[in-house]
This record gives C-alpha cells, structure tokens and sequence, in this order.
C-alpha cells in the first residue's frame, strides 16, 4: 500500500512537471500572441520602421470621383490603432484623391494630420516623381504635409482641400511615408541569413568532411572538436565583444552587415560542422568502397557519393543555423547595429527583427511592438522547426532502407 | 603518368583546403581568446585601473572612474543558482516522463513543444518577463520596482529548461533495456525503476544537460538585461534586489564606452570567457568519462 501511494505521488510529480513545462511554453507564446496580434497586418509587414520624409512633384490634373460619397466614407481613414478621424474625407478633384483629417497617436506624441484615404486609378499621384524625376509612389495611409510651401498645419480640412484645387500646374507636395513597421528588418535579417550561411557553410561542411572522411583519430582531430565544442559554448556576448575588436576595429568594417554576419558565421559553424558530421557518418561504408572499387578516386567518392547522402542532414544544419541567425540578438548588437534600415551595401549597418524586438523593448518599452515582432519571429522559428523535421526524416528513412 | 600525377596532387590540394576549413573553428577560438584577451588585460598591464580594486569594488561608476566587478559576479552567481535549484527539478522530471512514462505519440509532441522553446529567442523571454514577470513581482515586493533577482531567477529557469530536458532525455533514452528489465524482474515497480535505476544510470548525462544549463545561464544577456535593473552598486541582499549580471554589464555599456571603460568592460568579457572555459571543460570531463566507462 505504502509503495503504491509513493509510485502514484511520483508519477504525480512527473505530470505537474511536464505540465508546468508545457504551460510555460503556452503561456510564452500565447502572451506574445495576445499581445502583439492587434498590431501584424499587412502594413506592418510592408512598412519601414522610420517615417520617411519626401517631397513629390505631382502634374495637376482634375479626375472626377469614380466611387459614390457612401464607399468613399467606408474608406479606412489609415491606421485605426493610432488615429481617430476628425474630419473627412473629402474628394479633391485635382489631384484625383480623397483626404482625412486624423488624430494621430504614437506613444506620448498626439498630433493632427492629414491623411490621403482613398486615391482614383488615374490620380496623378500615382505617376508623381522626385526632383530628379525618378517615380515615386504615394499610397493611402501617407501624410500630406504641405503643397508648394504651404504648411497645412492647424488648417481645417475644407481649407486644405480649398487650397488644392486652387493650385494649378505642377504641385510641389512634401508627404511622409508613416512608419511603425518592420519590412526593412525582415530584410535585414534575410540578408545576414544569406551572406552568415555563405561564409559559414564552405567552411563548415569542408570541415566536416575532413574530420570524417580524411582525418586519423589523434591529437588534431580531438584538437579541432575540442576546439568546436567550446565554441558553441561561448555566449553570444563574448563573440559581440570580439566582432566589435576585430571586424568591426581592427578590419576597419565598421559596424555594417559584414561585421554582423562574420561575427554569426562564427557562431553556426560549430552547428554545421556538428550536423554535416552526424550525416557523413550515417553513409554506409560499403557505398564509399562500392565507389572506390569503380576507380573513382577519393574526391569523386565525396562528392558523387558520400554528399548527396548526407544532403537532407546538411538541410537540417542550414535550417538550425537560419534560426540561430534569426533568434541572434547580443552578438549583432555591437557589430550590425540597431539602426531600422535595409544596408544598402556590405559595409552599412541594419538591424535584424530580433535586435529590433530587443530595442523597441528596452529603449522604447514598447511591449506591444516588441511581441507583433516576437510573432514575426515565432512564426519563422515554427516554420524552420517543421521543415527540419521533414529533411531529418528524410535522413531516417534513407537508414532503413 | 603525368595525368596521375597531375589528379594525385589535385586530390592533395584539396584534402589540404578541407584540412584549413577544419582549422577555422581552432583559429576562431584563438582570435577570440587573444582579442578579449588582449583588450581585457590591458588595463591592468599599463597599471590605468588596479586589478584588485576591479575584483573586489563593489562599484561600476564610469564617471567617477569606480570600476568594481564582485556585485555582477555575486549577481551573476545567485541568479545562476536560483534558475538552477528551480529549473533543473522540472527539467529533470519532464524528461523522465518524454523518455519513459510518454507514448511515442505524446512524446513526439512534447519534444517538439521543448524544441520550440529552445528556439525562442533569448530576447522575446525578455519581453516575456518584462510584460507579466516584472510587474507580478512588484506586486508582492516590498521594493519600488519589479526588476529584481528573483525575476531574473524565474527567467533563467524558463531559459535553461530545454538545454537541460533535451540533454537528460537522450541521455535517459541510452540507459540499456536490460537494466529496466533486471529491476522488474526483482519485483520493483516501474516508478521505483525509474528513480533508483534509470536516472542513477543517466548520470552522467543529466550531469551534463545540468552544466550546460549552468552555462546558458550565466552566459545569458539580452533576456536578463530587460528584467534585471541594472544597478550601479550594491550587492544583492534580498530576491527583490535588482542585480547587473557581468553579461549585462557589457551589453549595456559597450555601445559607448570608449578607453579604459571599454577596456574594462572587455575584463569583464575576460572574467565571463573564463568562468564559461571552466564549464565547458568541466563538459568536457564528464563526457569522456562516460565514454570511457
């Protein structure tokens, strides 16, 4: 009876633990869920982070409204989290679009705009150029500041729609593009995804390759694992504070995607290098003595027989160290940046969705913001977690067979 | 011949390039020891701030040239324990149960639940901590803010949970058939089996998850650094009482600090590298202790 009731108080034990660690997990996710979801949206996946200020040279040009008063007012007046309409909309023949007054709130900031909420198929807008005459596009949702030097600031709408259609000619608009989202991030991060695994994978499949395939067991092999297992050891800090000294110092790099992405390499090579192995070693021996016993030399048995075998097992290493890129945040953070813009070269810096998420928490303490990124980012980890477990069954059934 | 010849030597070129790869993960490990390395002793070498006055102050006033380092040691080191004395148990038992009480279909599920947590990034436990941890904490604590020891603490324990599930789980997964069997044989019940036979048996391994666990803990920077407080002085007292981790330290202050600052902040990079070399060679022990028995 006494060894029954303590097998059942055991086992007891090990459901609330397992249950514990699964509410944790739940909890986690659903809070950022829960959170943030009211913010992902289309807009949020397309804008950049930062406001962008421009001016647009639009040739006057009167196009009626092709859509009844009814759907025009139907029209969202732009972001409904952070405005509120005041006035509006109203039709403005001449440049073929409709305007909003809004509300805008952001934080502490509270401000009044103008807003274009809904624009015709032949607006002028839409063929607007820069002063070079490079096109630019304008959408709903963009402020409209001023019109050939006049500030609408504190007008009424009707005196801005007014002051429109009295202008003729070329009209000089100064609009801002708003911000709040994190397409220059998602590109960011694509991109030190890319340029990390470039460096990284040669580097690490080589590497794996000679362990496996060449090397003797002795002093350097143990050297080199010994030396790869402290590696993944490491905190990510650690390889921040030595990106910083090297690439970003001593190489002159400055802190730019290049810093950023040799300072991640570093950091998956260990992952790759671990993975590559696991699958060379699942090959059967009998296809590298199959291979050699046709005459082909060492080289061709590598790369004809032993690498397509183990390509679902470097599938599972890229996709392990695209979510080590994507979830890295302390080593980027002194080497790539937190600046919110798409590096237009190697040498210019960008921040990944992760340190953005770091950021708009700690700098800004917006929680909000933080978790409609943290969904960005769970999704993709999701994502990544399903498809290795498709390339390592694949790996498992290429075994039985 | 000449054809031979001309492939033999292309063969050795390569073997010799795949040889280099191999070499860059040692190389890698020697540039980043010599450069944390050489900018962390550096200070201490040109005699511009005193190596004992760094160990032992209590502190981190770049202002007022006060560089102390032993409250982000004591920090680091209490909120290392605390995440371990809470993470390691559920941990433990969660990876019995994947490893024994589970069906193959639930333990499926459950391990991809533990592989999700895994690949959450440290900063979204970060937000995580401060959107519901932090002001959970200031509600019970006699302090003015929830930033404090005991957040981290909980954090942390979040944190190490899958390194230290996973680990135990294979390591439980390894321990023979026939050890389970024996023990049944001799009347025990399966929840006896489990605790005196299977984990006894695991050691080892369980050893290893917990050290690695250790090691993410206290390696562990941008989720400790939004719920920790981040402090100038003061040796924590109480779980309420805000710490600065040594990891924290660097990342809040690298963005600026320029001279012997920096310098410094690159030491504590140093005392970090070292307590980090220690674990990792502690890993490293144990493993091949195993092996060998």
């Amino acid at each position: 009876m006494g060894r029954k009731m303590k097998d059942v108080l055991a086992k007891s034990i090990i459901y609330l633990a397992t249950g514990i660690t699964l509410c944790v997990l739940l909890f986690i996710v659903g809070f950022i869920f829960v959170k943030g979801i009211s913010l992902v949206n289309w807009d949020f996946l397309t804008r950049d982070y930062n406001e962008k200020v421009f001016y647009a040279f639009v040739q006057e040009e009167v196009v009626p409204m092709t859509i009844d008063a009814a759907s025009l007012s139907q029209k969202d007046p732009y972001d409904k989290r952070y405005e509120s309409s005041l006035e509006g909309p109203i039709y403005i023949e001449n440049i073929g679009a409709a305007v909003s007054k809004v509300a805008y709130k952001n934080n502490a900031t509270e401000k009044e705009q103008f807003v274009f909420s809904y624009i015709e198929k032949d607006s002028p807008l839409l063929s607007a150029t820069d002063s070079t005459g490079k096109k630019l596009s304008i959408g709903t949702d963009y402020i409209l500041e001023s019109i050939n030097g006049t500030d609408f600031e504190g007008l009424s709408l009707e005196d801005v729609a007014a002051q429109i259609n009295h202008e003729t000619g070329e009209l000089k608009i100064k609009v801002v593009q708003p911000g709040g989202g994190v397409r220059s991030n998602i590109i960011t991060t694509l991109y030190m995804v890319l340029v990390s695994l470039l460096i990284a994978l040669p580097l690490g499949i080589f590497g794996a390759i000679y362990l496996t395939e060449y090397a003797k067991p002795g002093r350097l092999v143990n050297i080199i694992r010994f030396a790869a297992e402290c590696l993944a050891g490491i905190p990510s800090i650690i390889f921040g504070l030595f990106g910083m000294a090297f690439f970003v110092v001593a190489l002159k790099f400055q802190i730019s995607l290049l810093s950023g992405s040799l300072t991640v390499a570093i950091i998956l090579l260990p992952v790759i290098i671990r993975s590559t192995e696991e699958a060379l070693k699942t090959v059967p021996t009998a296809f590298r003595e199959g291979s050699l016993a046709l005459g082909a030399t060492k080289l061709q048995t590598i790369f004809k027989v032993v690498l397509p075998c183990a390509v679902p097992g470097i599938a599972t290493a890229v996709l392990l160290s695209i979510g080590r890129v994507v979830g890295e945040s302390a080593a980027l953070l002194f080497t790539a940046g937190t600046v919110a813009q798409i590096p237009g070269t190697l040498f210019s810096p960008g921040s990944t969705l992760t340190v953005q998420a770091y950021y708009v928490a700690k700098e800004e303490g917006n929680i909000e913001l933080a978790c409609a990124i943290g969904i960005v980012i769970i999704v993709i980890v999701i994502v990544l977690n399903i498809l290795s477990r498709i390339t390592s069954d694949k790996l498992n059934v290429f075994n039985k067979k | 011949m000449e054809a031979i010849k001309r492939k033999k030597l292309k063969e050795k070129i390569i073997e010799n390039i795949f040889l280099i790869c191999a070499c860059v993960a040692v190389i890698s490990l020697l540039a980043i020891t010599f450069f944390v390395f050489y900018n962390g002793l550096k200070p201490f070498v040109s005699n511009s701030y005193s190596l004992w006055s760094f160990l032992t102050g209590v502190e981190w006033r770049p202002g007022s040239n006060l560089y102390g380092i032993l409250y982000m040691f004591v920090g680091s080191i209490f909120a290392t324990l605390g995440a371990i004395i809470i993470g390691v148990p559920v941990a433990i038992l969660t990876a019995v149960f994947i490893a024994e009480l589970a069906g193959s279909k639930v333990g499926k599920l459950i391990r991809f639940a533990v592989e999700l947590l895994a690949g959450i990034p440290s900063v979204l436990y970060g937000v995580f901590g401060l959107g519901i941890i932090v002001p959970y904490v200031l509600k019970i604590s006699p302090m003015a803010q929830g930033e404090s020891l005991l957040a981290t603490i909980l954090v942390l324990a979040i944190m190490i949970l899958p390194t230290v599930i996973s680990i135990s789980e294979t390591s439980l997964s390894t321990v023979p058939m026939e050890y389970r069997e024996g023990s049944y044989a001799l009347g025990a019940s399966k929840i006896q089996t489990i605790f005196r036979v299977v984990i006894p048996a695991a050691r080892s391994g369980i050893m290893t998850g917990v050290i690695l666990g250790i090691g993410r803990a206290i390696g562990e920077t941008m989720a400790v650094m939004l719920v920790c407080g981040n402090p100038i002085a003061g040796i924590p007292t109480s779980i309420f009482s805000q710490i600065r981790p040594l990891t924290t330290n660097i990342a809040l202050e690298m963005g600026y600090a320029a001279g012997v600052h920096q310098e410094l902040l690159y030491s504590t990079g140093v005392v970090l590298f070292i307590f980090i070399m220690i674990i990792n060679f502690t890993v490293n022990k144990l493993v091949k202790a195993k092996v060998g028995s």
